[in-house]
């Protein structure tokens, strides 16, 4: 049975810790905002050509992008959350939990929760953005689509869990960063689609959970997608509940030694 | 008969071949404050980590209020409270709600633990502060906030790791008290360990002195001290040649109980008075004509009990600089 208060404490805690952090929250809002305007308005003035259109599955550069930043912020603020457990280890914080007569599983889950919850804000936030940049988007998929965020914060809350119980210190976190986000946006079809990609990177695509979600939330959002929905929709959930008991694993076998 | 609380068998650990905690066994009873006093790596953390659980014992077994720390882990994490020698607070957060989420995880009904953060707060003089981020608290404020946080769910003992270690004098003392003041009124069953001899001295009704992972010997402050003698004569002779030629002579006439050398060319001995055996230590030297340079005398402190155990000094008896500041740099500097 799983100790719901432990699960409500820990996520209590990341929810806290968020607001606490002013920067965080308008950064994490001001990023994907940016990226919007910057990056789509930029790049859709110049595939404004029909040719273009068939590039983006008959879509229009923003409405195509749009989908894909919303998966992005949601991705990128649930797998750092994930990744700041490793704050915990450097600040100590983490033998409180250690020591503490609950279970670890409940309290990584909880964890897990608040992260999930904390990035789903800014799903909102960014939802909004997007609906008043790209008005073609269909506004009733909106809350389906926050609904596959939440699949998509939860299983990368626990792929950072799960590589920060693994990490000893700090100082592989940036390099973590570049190396696994980055890579994670770009290979996921979010900014531009992965059909002519090169054979490797298709590979990694198409082992990368992002990928359906960026997908199952443009079907959402624009009745476009390049696989079937259920398909997205199954794999989704199958590797939410893997990284999820990857990540207790992996934070029950984590000791002080 | 006491109800033991913390007993230990025969507790060992070893890192890659390295034995950081070697066959260690003791009892603590209920209502004692029970200290390791012993030099930085001689084992104490180690211990500790056995005791409450985060380590398993490569040999050995303990049990804490009756439960078996290898079988029961879950029931010893329920009676014990533990302030670890780093900080593990979340500096994010007030010190009212680091309270509030260690009183709920811990299952402390909502409305006892609203009075006891208010409580508990108070003893440690922080109900000022309860509303600031821990950020912004020095680290004395941190490490009562720590004391009052591990009383919440009221532990059968309270496991203290180095409580005073990188604090400045005034802030230890405080910390002192919160202590003594603890056990008299609650009757607190207390772990420390520390490398402070005065701290063991003026907290722990019995100290056992541990050096390279084995208790050397176990026994209330006024025991151990009693066990070298009345008085500690130091000599500074002026070479170690004749510091030696002293050590000959005062031994083979029986002058002094025991001697020890914390340096090259000073002397320890422990005597029954330190009156008589000074001219008496005179008298040897211009018999032999050696020089001595300086002669003072004390009543032995736990420092000259580590002395004649180990021919060693426990060293930094009290707080010093440079541990201050090298706990500093692992806290407070580290993130700018």
């Amino acid at each position: 049975m799983l100790d719901f208060n432990t699960v409500y404490i820990m996520a209590y805690r990341q929810i806290k810790r968020f607001f606490r952090a002013r920067s965080r929250v308008i950064g994490s809002i001001l990023n994907p905002v940016m990226w919007l305007i910057f990056f789509g308005l930029g790049w859709s003035s110049l595939f404004k050509a029909p040719m273009a259109k068939i590039m983006f599955y008959g879509l229009d550069y923003m409405s195509y992008l749009a989908p894909g930043v919303l998966m992005m912020t949601i991705f990128m603020s649930s797998f750092i959350g994930g990744v700041t457990v490793i704050w915990d280890k450097e600040f100590g914080y983490l033998k409180e939990v250690l020591v503490a007569p609950v279970s670890r599983t409940a309290s990584i889950i909880g964890r897990a929760l608040g992260e999930t919850l904390t990035a789903m804000l800014q799903g909102v936030a960014i939802l909004i953005a997007v609906l008043l940049i790209a008005p073609l988007l269909n506004p009733l998929g909106a809350p389906l689509a926050l609904a596959v965020g939440l699949l998509v914060a939860l299983s990368f809350t626990s792929m950072g869990i799960t590589i920060a119980s693994r990490m000893k210190s700090m100082e592989g976190f940036h390099m973590l960063v570049n190396l696994i986000m980055l890579p994670l946006v770009f290979l996921s079809g979010a900014i531009y689609p992965i059909d002519n990609m090169p054979l490797w990177m298709k590979g990694i695509a198409y082992v990368n959970p992002l990928t359906y979600g960026v997908d199952l939330a443009r079907w959402l959002l624009t009745g476009v997608s390049q696989m079937d929905p259920v398909f997205d929709l199954t794999l989704l959930l199958v590797l939410t509940a893997v990284m999820i008991a990857i990540a207790s694993y992996a934070f029950n076998k984590a000791t002080i030694e | 008969m006491p109800r033991e609380v913390v007993v230990a068998e025969g507790l060992t650990k070893v890192f890659d071949g390295f034995k950081a905690v070697d066959e260690v066994s003791f009892r603590v009873v209920e209502g004692e404050v029970f200290g390791f006093l012993g030099p930085n790596g001689a084992g104490k953390t180690t211990t500790i980590n056995m005791l409450i659980t985060l380590m398993k014992p490569t040999k050995g077994e303990a049990w804490i209020n009756g439960y078996s720390v290898l079988k029961e882990p879950d029931k010893v994490r329920r009676s014990i409270g533990v302030v670890f020698q780093d900080s593990t607070v979340d500096r994010e957060l007030t010190g009212w709600e680091n309270m509030w989420i260690h009183g709920v995880t811990y299952k402390v009904p909502r409305d006892v633990l609203k009075r006891k953060i208010v409580d508990l707060l108070g003893f440690v003089e922080l109900d000022k502060y309860a509303k600031t981020q821990v950020r912004n608290y020095s680290g004395g404020m941190v490490r009562r906030l720590e004391i009052a946080r591990a009383l919440l769910h009221e532990p059968e003992v309270l496991f203290l790791d180095e409580p005073t270690l990188g604090l400045d004098p005034q802030t230890r003392a405080k910390i002192w008290e919160y202590i003594l003041e603890l056990k008299r009124r609650t009757g607190m069953t207390i772990f420390l360990t520390t490398h402070y001899m005065d701290e063991a001295e003026r907290l722990c009704d019995r100290v056992a002195i541990i050096d390279h992972g084995k208790i050397l010997v176990v026994g209330s402050p006024e025991e151990l001290k009693r066990m070298i003698g009345r008085d500690v004569v130091y000599v500074k002779a002026f070479d170690e040649r004749s510091a030696k030629m002293l050590i000959g002579e005062v031994a083979r006439r029986g002058l002094a109980l025991s001697y020890a050398s914390p340096s090259s060319n000073v002397v320890s001995f422990t005597v029954e008075d330190a009156h008589s055996f000074i001219p008496e230590v005179f008298e040897v030297s211009s018999r032999l004509g050696v020089h001595i340079l300086e002669v003072k005398y004390s009543k032995p402190t736990l420092n000259d009990v580590f002395l004649h155990l180990t021919g060693r000094e426990l060293r930094d008896e009290s707080g010093s600089w440079m541990d201050f500041m090298r706990a500093r740099m692992r806290r407070g500097f580290r993130r700018g």
